[in-house]
This record gives C-alpha cells, structure tokens and sequence, in this order.
C-alpha cells in the first residue's frame, strides 16, 4: 500500500500535460538557462556583488533613457546620476544636467572564468577621463549600497549550487539504502522502512531550524553551504530509499534477474547492471520533485538570516533584503526580479520532470510494470 | 472492525513514543555536540562578565555533562512537564500552548481550504474532461506547484499595501485569510492534481458502466460511485502533508508575524534555546504522527477493502 502511495506522488503531474517533447525542451531551455547565467554571472554582472558604494545605500532602481530632454534619439541609451537629497528618509533626485552613455564590453572589476583573468562586463557606463563616472543600479542597491542586480547573479550561483548538489547527494544515499532493503529484505528490510516512515512523517523544515540551530550563526560561507547540504542530505534520504526500495522490490522478482542470479552474478553487479537500469527513469522522476523542495528550504534558511551569512548573497537573502514594505510601496521591481527567478527556475523543473516522466510513457515496459490497470487501458 | 482499529491505534501509539525518543536524543545529542549554548547567545555582550556567565551556566545546569542533562529533560516529560525556557524565563508549556492554538488554526483553515478546492475544481475538471474548466484546473496546478510559499507571500505583501487594510471587520477577516490562502497554496495543487486524476480513472471502472447500464443518472453515479472510492489519495497525501504544513507554517507566520510555533521556533534558534525548541519539536512531532494516525483510521472508515 505505502509504496503504492510514493509512486502516485511521482505521478502527480502525469494528467496535467499530454505533449511530452514541448513540456521536456522547455525545462531543458529554463534550466539551461539559468546555469548558462551562472556560468557567466561575473561577465554579465556589472560590478562585484561585494563592492559597496556607501554614497548610495538603497537607490532606486537607474532609468535608462533613449531621448534626451529636448526629446532627441541618442544613439546610446545614457543615465543621470542620482543624486541623495534626503539621507534619513534616503530619498533620491535624478541629475537632469548631467548624462552618462552605456556601453556594451565595458571594463570593470577583474575575474576569473574558465581559469582566465577578465575585465570585461556585458554593460556599464563609459569611462569619461578624469571624472568619476557614476554606477548604473539595475534593480537599484541596498541598504550597504551594493547592486542588487550583480547580487542576484551570484545568488543564483550560490543557490543553484546548494539546492541541486545536496538533492544529489540525497539521491545516491537513498538509492544504496533502497537496495540494501529491497534486495536484502528480511530484518534489514523491516527497520529501515521504519526509519524512513518516521523521517517522512516529521516537519523537515522545524527539524532543519533545530539541525541549524545546532551549530554557530557565524560561519564562512563554504562550511555554511556545507552544513546546509549535510543537514538536507541527512532529513531528504527517506523519500528517496523508500521508492528505490519498492522498485528493487518488484523488479527482482523478473525473468531476467532471475536469469542472472542463476549466473551466479553478485548482487552488486545484479543490482548496478540489472536493476538500477530499469529503475532510472522514476527514481530521476522523483529526484526532480525533490530538488525544488530542497532549494526552497535553502532560501527559507537564508531569509531567516540563519542560511549563508554576509556578504555572500543567496536566493533568500536577497528577498529579505528586498522586503521593507517603505521601499517596495515605491519599487516593487527590487522584489519582483528575485521572485521570479525562483519561480521560473522552479517552473523549469517541474515542466522537465512532467516532461521525462511521459518519456518513460513511451517505453512500455516500464509503463506496465508500474501501473498494470493504467498502460493496459491507455 | 473497530478491533481492528483499537489495535491500529495501540501499535502506532507504541511505535511513536519510540520516534519520538529516538529523535529527542538525535536532536538534543545534535545541539550538544556542536558545542554553544543560550548563555554563548548573548556573550558577545559587554555587559555580561565571565564569571556571571560561569554563573548562569551553573543555574541552567548548563555545565552538567550530555547525559545527565538529557536524563533531566526526560524526568520532565514524564513528569508531564515540558521544562523552562531560558529565552523567555517562563514554562515551555505555558509558552507554547498559545503559539499551538494559533498554528492549528492557521494549518486546519490551509487543509480545509484545500480539501474544498479538491473536491470541486478536481471533480469538476474529470467529470468535464477537455473543456475550460480542465484547463484551469491545469493551469492552476502548475502555476500552484512552481510559486513557493515564501516568495507568494511576499509578492502579497507588496500587493497589501496597495489595499486599505485596518482593524475593520473585512481588514480582521483579510488578515485570517492571505496567510491560510498562502499556507494551502502547494496542498492545493497536489490534492486538485491527485482527485482530478483519481477520478477520472474511478470514472472507467466497470462498476460505473454497470451503473450507467443500470440507468443511473450522471449525477447519482459521480455523488453514489464516483466519489468515494476517489477519496483514499486524498485522505492519505493529507496525513502525509501535515509535517509539511506545519514546516509551511514557519516561511507564513514569520511573513505575516502571526503569532505561531514557526515564529516561536526561528525565536529559539536564534537564542539557542534548547528547551523551547525541544519542546517545540516534541510538539509538532506529535502532532504528525498524530495526524498520520488519524488518516489511516479515515482511510480505514472510507475503503472497507483496507479493513
């Protein structure tokens, strides 16, 4: 009964979207996407995420303009600098007399990418000599007068690194806990499968503050980030090993497992060459309709401030960065742009799990051995 | 049958005080061994000596060694007591009891609201299969699916502040609502998902054709046949949910500042305050298993096959 239960949640989003390929290409492009970005943030990002301009602290959002004030078209869109008139209330005024054109390739800080040193920024302001050239703020600064929109960038980094890595690592434990009760049986079988009724029953997100809780406020950030993925690795195994398990369970019982043990083959080559073959695409399923889970208790985290610490940036981060209901009555772009990154990346992954489990409609034999009623009247 | 039950009741009242003491002794063991306690929380201040912290450990009993502390802890619990909170200075119980009864509320309205979403939208959309109200449903369950918790009620506080929003009836009443609506928001898409799915397939079984056959109204087949045997996923994912509801629960309360065990647990992680958090995962611990309980019994009461 129960790991009947497990499969209908794998087959949750199965009679939502009937085209298989549109849903599959789609999430492949959204996620593409995204770690396309990733790759490049430093290059896309106009000024480093760290960089503070305390001239500035939480400046709207730049208008670029196309037209100048006699209503003329520039060929180069340019900004004003902004100028604070009001520091308690940090209000800001455009300087009208002054402009300043973008360029494309512009040079800034240096970074590294694919092992080599660069300058170059996708856009910036052009470098006038012997001025100071103001900076161009995206999705404005905040309250250290840093540029939210070279934050999201390596937010997205940090984020897409945690959430997938630590669904990996989850992944493979709870695939080698599902052989061993599957294939095992027996005692093992019995108090394993008690352990994970037990971790899938409990509230992860209160047990994940209690893990953190465990350890200081103040870590670096890669023993953050490495805390982080311990503690969903060791609440995010269950759900894997239970359905694992209920794979090997029924696929050991086939003609051609048989045909192997009676090879006399081990049952680590049975289970790694026989088995686990079989079993990819639902358990690749499943650990797609994990990921979001574990990328959204990242951000939770860091929103609470408890997450990765300053002046790293993450998803969660930067929404508690953003929600300070004075500024966003005025500016809710510096909100809505992290938001929907985490949607649209979420979105991504939904539509490719809903895409790769139709695939395995295709194959037959995979659609029968799991849902004998269903392949049979389709 | 109610035998049955009795004995599905006893079994999962022994299995779950023994999850519950495995995990008391995981997570107090967790907390000791990273070292760092409620009086390291406020050492940075210069106002606290060394030997008043020295002090303060000895008061709490903070300086005893791990075994000697959980063996006290223990003796509370079964004394029926949940122990005294540093942070707040006041019994954990009379702490929690509170927070318990506005998070209830705040998870029952979420299920409730879900549950109802189901239950029409869901059987609407398989009894009209292809038409409109299919693909809303669709529609629904992807954008409910893909949009967190956390980031809808943000999005919704923006959208707060554009809305008169007092202490008038209807303000009192939005107050209620946005949270519980955002609370229910990913139960929603699952159970909408599972029931329009489930009952599509009930729809084909040869039960229902024996009742079209039998001339059976449309109506009488979906209230009388359809219905109920489309019920077990839903009974089942909510027993399943309810750790993730009340997970849930901390991202809104926190957002909303509703007064709740999420808003009290991010408290006592932040001052480190191990009886207030045990006390709170204790609760909410039994709460699930409770929960899961309950749903195997309604599951139980609704399928007479699973008796």
């Amino acid at each position: 009964m129960k790991s009947q239960i497990t499969n209908q949640f794998v087959f949750l989003f199965r009679p939502i979207f009937r085209r298989r390929r549109g849903s599959l290409i789609a999430g492949l492009s959204i996620v593409g996407a995204f770690y396309t970005i990733c790759i490049f943030a430093d290059f896309l990002a106009p000024y480093d995420y760290r960089e503070q301009s305390l001239g500035e602290p939480m400046a709207p959002p730049s208008s670029i303009h196309f037209r100048d004030l006699d209503g003329r078209w520039r060929t180069r869109p340019f900004i004003h600098p902004q100028q604070l008139i009001d520091p308690l209330e940090r209000r800001y005024q455009e300087n009208r007399q002054l402009s300043y054109p973008l360029e494309f390739f512009a040079r800034g800080y240096r970074y590294k990418i694919f092992g080599l040193t660069a300058d170059r920024h996708l856009f910036g302001v052009v470098k006038i000599a012997g001025e100071e050239r103001p900076r161009v703020h995206f999705l404005g600064t905040d309250d250290l007068g840093r540029d939210r929109f070279s934050r999201l960038l390596q937010a997205s980094r940090f984020s897409l690194l945690v959430g997938p890595l630590s669904t990996l690592m989850a992944v493979v434990i709870g695939i080698l806990i599902g052989c061993f009760a599957g294939y095992g049986r027996g005692r093992i079988d019995t108090v394993l499968m008690r352990i994970t009724d037990t971790m899938m029953a409990l509230p992860t997100l209160v047990l994940i503050l209690a893990a953190r809780a465990a350890f200081p406020l103040e870590l670096p950030p890669w023993r953050a980030a490495l805390l982080l993925i311990t503690i969903f690795v060791a609440l995010g195994w269950a759900e894997m090993a239970r359905l694992t398990r209920g794979l090997v369970m029924e696929l050991r019982e086939r003609d051609f497992v048989l045909a192997a043990v009676s090879l006399g083959l081990s049952p680590a080559h049975i289970l790694w060459r026989h088995i686990l073959p079989n079993a990819r695409r639902p358990l690749t399923v499943n650990a797609l309709l994990m990921l979001p889970a574990f990328l959204l208790a990242e951000t939770a985290l860091s929103f609470f401030g408890i997450g990765v610490q300053e002046p790293e940036a993450s998803w969660g981060k930067l929404l508690s960065a953003a929600s300070e209901i004075t500024l966003l009555e005025r500016y809710p772009l510096i909100l809505i742009a992290p938001a929907f990154a985490i949607i649209f990346f979420i979105f991504g992954i939904r539509m490719l799990s809903i895409g790769l489990d139709q695939e395995q409609f295709k194959d037959k034999e995979t659609a029968t051995f799991h849902r004998p009623q269903l392949a049979s009247r389709e | 049958m109610s035998k049955l039950i009795f004995k599905l009741i006893l079994s999962r009242i022994a299995q779950g005080i023994l999850v519950l003491l495995i995990l008391s002794i995981l997570i107090f063991g967790l907390l000791a061994a990273a070292g760092g306690d409620a009086v390291n929380a406020i050492d940075g201040s210069p106002h606290i000596s060394e030997e008043t912290a020295r002090e303060l450990r000895r008061v709490y009993g903070l300086d005893q060694p791990f075994a000697i502390r959980y063996a006290r802890w223990l003796g509370e619990i079964a004394r029926g007591r949940l122990g005294y909170s540093i942070s707040y200075q006041t019994p954990v119980g009379a702490i929690l009891r509170p927070c318990l009864i506005n998070t209830a509320v705040l998870a029952a309205l979420a299920m409730a609201i879900a549950w109802a979403t189901a239950l029409t939208l869901g059987t609407a959309a398989a009894a009209r299969a292809g038409t409109w109200i299919d693909h809303l449903c669709s529609l629904i369950v992807i954008m409910a699916s893909s949009t967190p918790r956390l980031v809808l009620a943000l999005l919704t506080l923006v959208m707060i502040t554009y809305i008169p929003y007092g202490n008038t009836p209807a303000g009192r009443f939005l107050q209620l609502m946005l949270p519980t609506l955002i609370l229910s928001v990913p139960l929603t898409a699952i159970l909408l998902a599972q029931m329009r799915g489930r009952v599509k397939e009930v729809y084909d079984e040869e039960f229902v054709r024996a009742a079209r056959a039998k001339g059976t109204s449309e109506r009488s087949i979906l209230f009388h046949h359809v219905l109920r045997p489309s019920l077990n996923p839903l009974i089942t994912i909510s027993g399943y949910s309810l750790g993730g509801l009340i997970g849930g629960s901390v991202i809104v309360e926190r957002v909303f500042s509703w007064p709740g065990l999420g808003h009290l647990c991010v408290t006592a992680v932040q001052s480190r305050d191990v009886p207030l958090l045990m006390g709170i995962v204790l609760v909410t611990a039994t709460a699930v298993l409770a929960g899961n309980l309950l749903a195997d019994i309604l599951l139980r009461l609704n399928d007479p096959r699973l008796r």
